[in-house]
């Protein structure tokens, strides 16, 4: 079940242009406006994937939410539905961002860990899916999840990576991993990794235990059998 | 191509879009053209515009099918059964003492006038919203189609069928055939490279009620699900039931339309309950 | 309306023509009119005919006319012949309780005009 529905969604989502062109170019917006200021630029642009990621994976959750409801009900797993979704967003997220690292490699010959970039966008995106598959959960509506999504992506940018509220945020890991990417000494990665795995199977967990209450239909019993024909 | 001809030629097309094979549609639409040369009179006048004409040699063909071997009729064991079953929401009471005994091998029809909780009730039985009061008990293996976003926009219909059908193990091929066979019983040949959003109302629906009979349930839940299907097509779906109560499984249709409820075994009338 | 009516029994009347003998499409027309009925058009009467041979009650045979192309001829089958008896049948039941039905009020409205 759960390869059918990874491949189907997939299907799906290469259908929603709008969402995959946003999804594609923004992150570029975000890398330009900051292009002049290498680390920035980085940051900005790990941001904007996650960003783009997430909604997209917002908006996919909440539209199949009432095909995802016939399905349970018929007998359908509704974990088999949830990361059936999630591998095809994860896909998706991964291609987007092999083609950023392709970008920033071939544009950038400044970075001295150019693998670190990589790493960057990577744990970025894996938790973007999850993270707009929570956010679906706890708003199950597309411009006002896409808007609170904006939100943590604004808080994400704003707030001093050093203060202690910032590691509440789901991508300080980025921020962290970016710093890694430009120094040319820097600090060991296991803060950075360490925050990525916390968050990953957090935003994970909360959204597959949630989905699943949301989702799994109403115990029934079968009638008892009886011998009785009217 | 002379105007008779052209007219054979609509008829084949459209024979074929609802589901009829090509060599017999080639074959209806070349006697038709001969009975027509025969009597001295252009097809159009004497059998009509040939779509109108294809619709109605398309339903005759399939009521002829479908009536010409009808299964002896057994009833099996209960599949639903609800004990003063009621519903409220807040301040409202929206169902209030249900009861129903439901065998395999029957139908049902709920009907009501609009607010009178029929969604609702077929929704407690799909398992989609608890009860608050009463007992329902139903078997695992049923099927569903609900009144509305009962299909993805943006899957075409074999997608659709891949998708139900390996909710229970089928695989793709044998998925895409029993949902095109059952497709071809409501007059419809599902086109391979179209998705859901982009077919008409009634062809929607089609697939809906298709898809609630892929996974061979015993048990099938239906809300008013013929909206948009012409005349043809609604005694189609109504033949299609009844086919399905002949192989055991039990139906249960939500309708405000009081039509064919002679032919149903059981009529649960709901009045729109009082605000409390 | 009455029309209406006899397109309900179609079918029931096809069966009953042919039981007297085989015939052709506007064969069966034709003996429905020197009946007393309006003509059946060709777009209700051959879906009926085909609703008939689709239900092994009938069955087709291409015969080469004098002038023009051939012909359809439609005859029944066996399963035809015993459906022709069950129908006539049917029929007397219905007609007996539609006589019982009918009847009366119009005695009673003609001895009211009178």
């Amino acid at each position: 079940m759960l390869p059918t529905v990874a491949s189907t969604a997939l299907r799906e989502l290469s259908r929603r242009r709008v969402a995959l062109l946003f999804v594609l170019l923004l992150p570029c917006v975000f890398y330009l406006a900051r292009i002049d200021v290498s680390y920035q630029a980085i940051r900005f642009l790990a941001i904007g994937v996650g960003w783009a990621v997430a909604t997209l994976s917002l908006f996919s959750h909440v539209s199949a939410h009432r095909l995802d409801q016939r399905l349970s009900a018929i007998g359908a797993s509704p974990t088999a539905l949830f990361f059936g979704r999630q591998l095809a967003l994860a896909t998706v997220g991964v291609l987007v961002a092999a083609a950023y690292f392709t970008l920033v490699a071939a544009t950038r010959d400044d970075l001295p860990h150019l693998s670190s970039v990589a790493l960057l966008l990577l744990t970025t995106v894996l938790i973007s899916a999850p993270l707009g598959a929570l956010v679906s959960l706890a708003i199950p509506r597309e411009l006002e999840g896409a808007l609170a999504l904006l939100s943590i992506m604004a808080l994400q940018l704003l707030v001093d990576p050093d203060g202690s509220a910032a590691k509440l945020l789901p991508l300080w890991s980025t921020r962290e991993l970016s710093a890694h990417a430009l120094q040319t000494t820097p600090a060991p990665l296991t803060d950075g990794l360490l925050h990525f795995t916390l968050t990953l199977t957090l935003c994970t967990a909360l959204a597959w235990t949630a989905g699943t209450l949301r989702l799994r239909p109403v115990p029934l019993n079968p009638p008892p059998p009886t011998n009785a024909h009217h | 191509m002379t105007s008779a001809q052209e007219w054979g030629a609509q008829l084949v097309a459209r024979l074929t879009r609802v589901g009829i094979e090509m060599g017999e549609a080639r074959e209806l639409a070349g006697d038709a053209l001969v009975e027509a040369e025969a009597a001295g009179i252009h097809p159009r006048a004497m059998y009509g515009p040939a779509v109108a004409y294809a619709d109605t040699v398309a339903q005759a063909v399939r009521t002829a099918v479908v009536n010409a071997a009808p299964l002896p009729r057994v009833r099996g064991p209960v599949i639903l059964r609800l004990r003063g079953v009621s519903k409220r929401y807040r301040r409202r009471q929206v169902l209030q003492g249900v009861d129903l005994s439901l065998r395999a091998g029957e139908v049902a029809a709920i009907v009501g006038a609009n607010g009178s909780g029929k969604s609702t009730l077929l929704n407690i039985c799909a398992g989609l919203t608890r009860a608050t009061g009463g007992t329902v008990e139903r078997t695992a293996r049923i099927g569903y189609a609900p009144q509305q976003h009962g299909v993805a926009p943006l899957l075409t219909p074999e997608e659709h069928f891949r998708l139900f059908g390996a909710v229970h193990g089928m695989n793709r091929k044998k998925a895409v055939a029993i949902g095109t066979g059952l497709a071809s019983r409501l007059g419809w040949r599902p086109r391979a490279d179209v998705i859901a959003s982009h077919l008409s109302g009634g062809t929607q629906q089609k697939l809906n009620v298709v898809l609630s009979e892929l996974n061979r349930p015993e048990l099938i839940l239906l809300d008013e699900p013929y909206q948009g299907f012409d005349q043809a097509s609604y005694l189609d779906f109504w033949d299609q039931v009844f086919h399905w109560r002949d192989g055991g499984a039990g139906v249960l249709v939500v309708t405000h339309l009081l039509h064919d409820l002679d032919r149903v075994d059981h009529v649960l009338e709901l009045r729109p309950a009082e605000e409390s | 309306m009455r029309q209406q009516w006899l397109h309900g029994f179609l079918d029931v009347c096809l069966l009953c023509l042919l039981a007297e003998r085989r015939d052709y499409g506007r064969g069966l027309v034709e003996r429905l009119v020197g009946a007393g009925f309006d003509e059946v058009p060709g777009g209700t009467l051959y879906p009926a005919l085909l609703r008939l041979e689709k239900q092994g009650l009938v069955r087709t045979e291409r015969e080469a006319s004098v002038s023009g192309p051939p012909r359809k001829y439609y005859e029944l089958t066996e399963d035809g012949r015993t459906a022709v008896l069950e129908r006539q049948q049917a029929w007397q039941q219905f007609r007996s309780a539609m006589d019982g039905v009918v009847s009366s009020p119009v005695a009673s409205v003609e001895e009211a005009g009178s």
